[in-house]
This record gives structure tokens, C-alpha cells and sequence, in this order.
């Protein structure tokens, strides 16, 4: 085969081999785990810290901002706080600014709820979604019963045991939102910016490198990173979930994309030689 | 008064938001309240409307018989199952929770994770270093990536008793320029964001509104 | 065979249908996906129409007789007047009265909190720090985000100094694309991994529990 041809195909790969690779790639730590070991970042830490340092008997606000199509990324995430937030005797108050969350906020909650003996009302409620996620958040901030006047199963909120003696941010110690968007932005400038409240993050990959700044000025006191960072997370509470298990398949498949970009560049630098090669001969 | 009368409206409405952050008084704080509870009907009906555009979108299509119309009567039929199953059986229990985990869910989320391949695809044929800044970014990317799973935290070398990995180098990328970057993109879109809002509030601003505005 | 287990098969099936897009556009595929707009829309709208009309209007205005929420339910009702394309004007009242609302409360939460309070982290820590490497990285810190800043003005020609700084905006720019390309991939591939387990884990724990 001539030199150009080689390189061209080299280039531009096969679209099937590289699909197949990658289905390979994630599968097979799957069904052969190599238990690497995780390394916990610094952040993760200090969300961890944001929660043990929070009074047992005392209600924290856990929000489920996504839905469906990021649950793979932050189910682990949610599943892991609640986890931890039972097992210290924190009560939690949960919400979701998303309708495709309620489904998520309600199945995660009752699995966690069952594993720790937890009774809704007294160690946990579930307030449902509530539509305009801007309005609710500065809403709560005025009072969590005029914006939830019921939870989602049409209990009053002023009869909840869990909610006597807590209506503001002011009267809850952290508030955690777990999210795919840029709703934790919008819990900072809002709730921590108007009503001071003090706020923990774990977001999807993509939304995590956007909110450094946040977690550099304490903005935001700790964050959970994609599926490394509820792998992180569950280390950290000593209960290996989807997180960890998935961590595997994670580093494999990143270095098979760092390769794909190493061969698809010399790829095209050999082919670009050749071309050269091709102008300057006669 | 088909122009004037909304701008006339978002400018009491705006001030009255903007001024509430400044002030204690009760009398503006329940007012502040009342807007919030407004926006949040406002809010559903409006993404009720949507949902009702999409019916009719895709009625029109069925009517019409437009190529690839039956989907449409699936989209259709998806729709009417669901809203019947909410409104007899209730949200807690039976068809709609259950539709909800086991179509809507793994179908949402095997949508989004196809986009996996892709992205492989487009890491071997288009991502090209073809100058400084391209290569810039892929190093920045390539670092990050390796850095933030457990193989390439394994991967460094120990100086005076302290181990070296690319995680620590991806942390230094993520702490130094990639901060500097969001925080150099967060301020200058605050800006721009400022700035369109208070253009919204005087009424100089009204392409929101529609033609004719 | 339970509802659960049932759901399971389902749902591999689903999953299968939507993946079989990598290979091409099919019916199977097709299926899958206007099932997915169908049924999401449709559980949207009863959520929807329960917490933004049920909930916030209906139940407090006309079971509790909290009138001051009525003008909530007119401004909703305008907005329906979209539907036809001579009453769009009359939409135009509940459009303008929510977006001027979150214009309103957002000057001032931004020009805090995405603003000031960024700038200040930007230079206090510069000055506030013994460390040599920590000081290091504040200054860059700080030079990076003033050249971004200099790169995103655009009222005086990148010339001189102003070029200069503009070009060192950009190397800082790239740097932070890069990284939010490193983690796009990571959050692509997360929830492949997703299916993946529900695929490799799950889906063969239900056909066992159908089985036996």
C-alpha cells in the first residue's frame, strides 16, 4: 500500500473498530474487576468534612437538580450523602428542581431510607418538585413553608415533625445540591449570596470544572466531581458502590482516548509528510 | 399599548425585584413574595404550553400524513399513555412511576451515553494539534484526563519522600490557568449578564417579547 | 415474573434499540425515540400541571381563598393566548412580567456573587499568602484572569501591550477548554459505564430472578 494511502487510512480510522474498542474498553473491567485503588482528592474531602461536621438530630437540605439522562453520574453521588447523612443521624430534607427528578429523588431516598431504618417525617421528607427553580430557591430563603405549603404527597408541611423549628436557610447548617446543570451556580449566587446559606456541590464532570472559582473563594465549602468524585465519596464513608465499581472501566477507557488522539495525530502528521513529499517531488 | 403596556409592567416588576435586595421593608418583602408565587404558575403554564405545541406539532404531522407520520403517532400515543396513566392511577403507584423507571429513564440516559462514542470517534479523526493553541488544549485535556482516574494517579515519580503523580499535575491545570480561565469567562458573562438585565428592566431591550416589540 | 423484573427486560430492550444508532438510523431506533419524546413529555406535563397549577393555584385560590395568588393564574392564562397566532400579543404581559422579575433579582445576586466576590478572590489571595508556591500561583491566577479579561474587550484594537495581553488571555483560555474537554469526555463516559452496569449487572440478576 503507497505511504499516503497508509497514513490517510491511519488518519481517519475506522469508525467500527473504534466504537467496538470502546465498548470493550468499559465492558471488560466490568465483568473483571482490577480494583485499582482510588486516590481522594481535596475536595471531596472537605464535602465530607462539610457533612460529619453537622449535628446528629439536625435537618440538612439535600436537592436533586437532574435527571434521567446524568443519573449514572450522580445517583452514586446522592445515594453515597444520603448514606452518609443517615448513618450520623442527620435528618434530610429532600427536593428537586427538575420533574424528571422526583422519580430519581424518590428511589434513591426509599433504598437509603430502608438500608438505615428511617422514618419518613421524623428523619426525612421528600417536598417534591416545585416549577420556576429560581423562584424556589430565593422562595425558601423567605420560608420553606410558603414556597412548600405540602410535600409531594400532600402532607402540610407545618404538621411535619422533621420541619418543626426549621423554615429558612438560616435554619438548616448546609445545604447540599447534587446537579447536572449550572443549578448549583444558582444555589451559590442566590441562596449563599443573598441568604448566607452554606453550600456543598457534587456535579456532573462537565459542570464540575466550571465551579472552581466557587470552591476557591469557599463560595461553595466541597465538591463531588462526576463518577470519580462519588467513587471519592464512598471510599470516604468506607461503602464501595456504582461509583467505585465503575472507576475501572473509567481508567481504561480514558487512556484508550488518549490513544485514539495520539494515533489520529500521527495519523495526520504522516499524512500531511506525505503530501509534502508529494508537492516537492517532480 | 400592545408595546408599551409589558414594558411598562417589567419595569415595575424588575424595580420592585431589584430594590427588595436593598431593603428590609415588609411591605416590599411581601410583595417580593407574591411575584415568586406568580412566577411559579406562570412558570407550569408555560411548560405546559410546550408540551400542548409538541401535540399539535406532531397532530399535524398524523393529519397530514408526512413521511415517517407514524412515529409521530407513537410520540403521540406515548404522550396520551402517560398523562392518563398519572391522572387515573395517581403519580405514587402503577403505570407511571413505572414507565417513568423503565422506559423514559434508561432511554434517556442510553441517549446521552451514546454520545460516549462519539466522542471517541471525534478524539482519533478530528482532534488535530494543528497550531500552539490546539495543542495547548490537548495537552490540558490529555493531562486532566489521565490525572483524574486511579491508573493515571499511579503513574509519577517520588521527590524527597513526597510521590509526584499526574494528578497532581491534573490538580495544578484544574487550581491555576483552568480557574483562571472560568473565573476570567464567569465575570466577563456577569457582565454581559448585568447588563442585558438592566437593558430588559428599562425596556431597551425587547427582542424577548417577540416581533413587533 | 414481578412488575420490577419485567421493567428490567423492558428497559434492556429500550437500551439495545437506542444503541443500535451507532451502527445506523433504524426503525427500531426511531421506535425508541419518539416512545422516549412521547412518554417523557407526557410525564412532564401531569408534574407540571400538578405543582405549577394544582398546587400553586388551584388549591390555595380557590380551596383556601388565598386571592393575592389570582394575578399568578390571570398571568398564566395570558400566556395559553400564544396558542393563537392573533392573541400572541396578549402573551407578551406574562413574558415580559417574568423575565423582567429574574432580571430584577439578578443585577444585584450576579454583580455580587459572580462579580465582586470573584474579583476579590482573584487578588486576596495574592496578598494574603507566605507560601512561595501558592504566591506563584495567585499571580498567575491574577495575570491569567486579568489577560482574559483584556482579550474580552473588544472596544480597542489587540495592539501593543493590549495584544500582548490579549494573547496571553487566549494560552490561559485554551488551557481551561482543554480541561473542560478532559472532563466532558469523563462525563461521557460515566454514564456509558452506566448503561453498561445496568446492561452487564443488572439486567443478567432479573433474567436469573425470572428464570427461577
Amino acid at each position: 500500500m503507497a505511504r499516503g494511502a497508509w497514513s490517510a487510512r491511519l488518519a481517519q480510522g475506522d469508525r467500527r473498530i473504534l466504537f467496538l474498542a470502546v465498548a470493550a474498553t468499559v465492558a471488560f473491567p466490568l465483568l473483571w474487576p482490577l480494583n485499582l485503588p482510588i486516590r481522594v482528592s481535596r475536595e471531596a474531602r472537605a464535602f465530607h468534612a462539610e457533612i460529619e461536621g453537622v449535628e446528629p438530630g439536625r435537618v440538612i437540605l439535600l436537592s436533586f437538580d437532574y435527571e434521567p439522562d446524568t443519573m449514572a453520574e450522580l445517583d452514586p453521588m446522592s445515594l453515597a450523602v444520603l448514606r452518609h447523612a443517615f448513618r450520623r443521624g442527620v435528618r434530610v430534607l429532600v427536593m428537586t428542581t427538575y420533574a424528571g427528578g422526583v422519580g430519581i429523588a424518590e428511589r434513591v431516598l426509599a433504598q437509603a431510607a430502608a438500608e438505615n431504618g428511617r422514618t419518613y417525617g421524623t428523619d426525612y421528607a421528600f417536598l417534591g418538585y416545585n416549577p420556576d427553580f429560581s423562584a424556589t430557591i430565593l422562595r425558601m430563603g423567605e420560608s420553606l413553608r410558603g414556597a412548600y405549603p405540602t410535600d409531594h404527597y400532600g402532607h402540610p408541611t407545618g404538621e411535619l415533625s422533621l420541619l418543626q423549628g426549621v423554615d429558612r436557610y438560616a435554619d438548616i447548617p448546609l445545604v447540599v445540591t447534587i446537579s447536572s446543570s449550572a443549578l448549583s451556580e444558582y444555589w451559590v449566587i442566590w441562596a449563599g449570596g443573598k441568604y448566607h446559606a452554606r453550600i456543598v456541590a457534587g456535579n456532573t464532570a462537565i459542570q464540575a470544572v466550571l465551579i472552581y472559582p466557587f470552591l476557591q473563594t469557599g463560595q461553595l465549602a466541597g465538591m463531588l466531581g462526576g463518577l470519580k468524585g462519588a467513587a471519592e465519596y464512598e471510599r470516604l464513608i468506607g461503602r464501595d458502590g456504582a461509583g467505585v465499581r465503575g472507576m475501572d472501566a473509567q481508567s481504561l477507557a480514558h487512556f484508550l482516548i488518549v490513544l485514539f488522539i495520539l494515533l489520529g495525530n500521527l495519523g495526520f502528521l504522516l499524512q500531511r509528510r506525505a503530501a509534502r513529499a508529494r508537492e516537492a517531488s517532480p | 399599548m400592545k408595546r408599551t403596556g409589558p414594558i411598562l409592567l417589567g419595569f415595575v416588576v424588575g424595580m420592585l425585584m431589584l430594590v427588595q435586595f436593598f431593603t428590609p421593608n415588609p411591605w416590599i418583602a411581601a410583595r417580593y413574595n407574591n411575584v415568586l408565587d406568580w412566577k411559579q404558575v406562570v412558570f407550569g403554564v408555560t411548560l405546559i404550553l410546550g408540551v400542548l405545541s409538541l401535540l399539535l406539532h406532531h397532530g399535524r404531522r398524523i393529519r397530514r400524513r408526512v413521511a415517517g407520520w407514524s412515529y409521530s403517532g407513537v410520540t403521540v400515543a406515548g404522550l396520551i399513555v402517560m398523562i392518563l396513566a398519572g391522572a387515573v392511577f395517581g403519580k405514587e403507584r402503577g403505570p407511571y412511576p413505572w414507565l417513568f423507571a423503565y422506559v423514559q429513564s434508561p432511554m434517556q440516559s442510553t441517549l446521552f451515553a451514546l454520545l460516549a462514542f462519539y466522542v471517541a470517534s471525534a478524539s482519533y479523526r478530528a482532534f488535530r494539534a494543528r497550531s500552539l493553541h490546539a495543542g495547548l488544549l490537548l495537552a490540558a485535556g490529555v493531562i486532566v484526563m489521565l490525572g483524574r482516574v486511579p491508573l493515571g494517579e499511579m503513574i509519577g515519580f517520588t521527590v524527597a519522600g513526597r510521590f509526584y503523580s499526574l494528578a497532581t499535575l491534573s490538580d495544578l491545570v484544574l487550581t491555576v490557568p483552568n480557574l483562571a480561565a472560568k473565573r476570567g469567562i464567569m465575570i466577563g458573562v456577569g457582565l454581559g449578564m448585568t447588563a442585558t438585565a438592566i437593558k430588559i428592566i428599562l425596556g431597551i431591550e425587547r427582542t424577548y417579547l417577540g416581533k413587533g416589540a | 415474573m414481578s412488575a420490577a423484573d419485567l421493567g428490567v427486560v423492558v428497559a434492556a430492550l429500550l437500551t439495545l434499540a437506542v444503541f443500535s444508532f451507532l451502527y445506523r438510523d433504524n426503525p427500531f431506533y426511531r421506535f425508541a425515540e419518539s416512545l422516549l419524546v412521547g412518554v417523557s413529555a407526557g410525564y412532564y406535563v401531569v408534574h407540571y400541571f400538578d405543582a405549577g397549577v394544582v398546587r400553586k393555584f388551584w388549591v390555595p385560590v380557590v380551596q383556601q381563598g388565598q386571592l393575592w395568588l389570582l394575578p399568578g393564574g390571570v398571568l398564566g392564562l395570558l400566556m395559553l393566548a400564544r396558542l393563537h397566532p392573533r392573541g400572541q400579543w396578549i402573551s407578551r404581559f406574562a413574558i415580559a412580567f417574568y423575565v423582567a422579575a429574574w432580571s430584577g433579582y439578578l443585577i444585584p445576586s450576579v454583580l455580587q456573587e459572580r462579580i465582586l466576590r470573584q474579583v476579590a478572590g482573584t487578588f486576596l489571595p495574592a496578598a494574603g499568602t507566605t507560601s512561595v508556591g501558592a504566591l506563584l500561583a495567585a499571580v498567575l491566577v491574577l495575570l491569567g484572569v486579568a489577560a482574559i479579561l483584556v482579550y474580552f474587550y473588544f472596544s480597542a484594537e489587540h495592539r501593543g501591550l493590549l495584544g500582548a495581553a490579549s494573547r496571553v488571555g487566549i494560552l490561559f483560555l485554551m488551557v481551561g477548554f482543554g480541561a473542560s474537554f478532559g472532563y466532558t469526555v469523563m462525563g461521557r463516559l460515566s454514564l456509558l459505564i452506566g448503561r453498561f452496569q445496568f446492561l452487564l449487572q443488572d439486567l443478567p440478576a432479573s433474567l436469573r430472578h425470572i428464570s427461577h
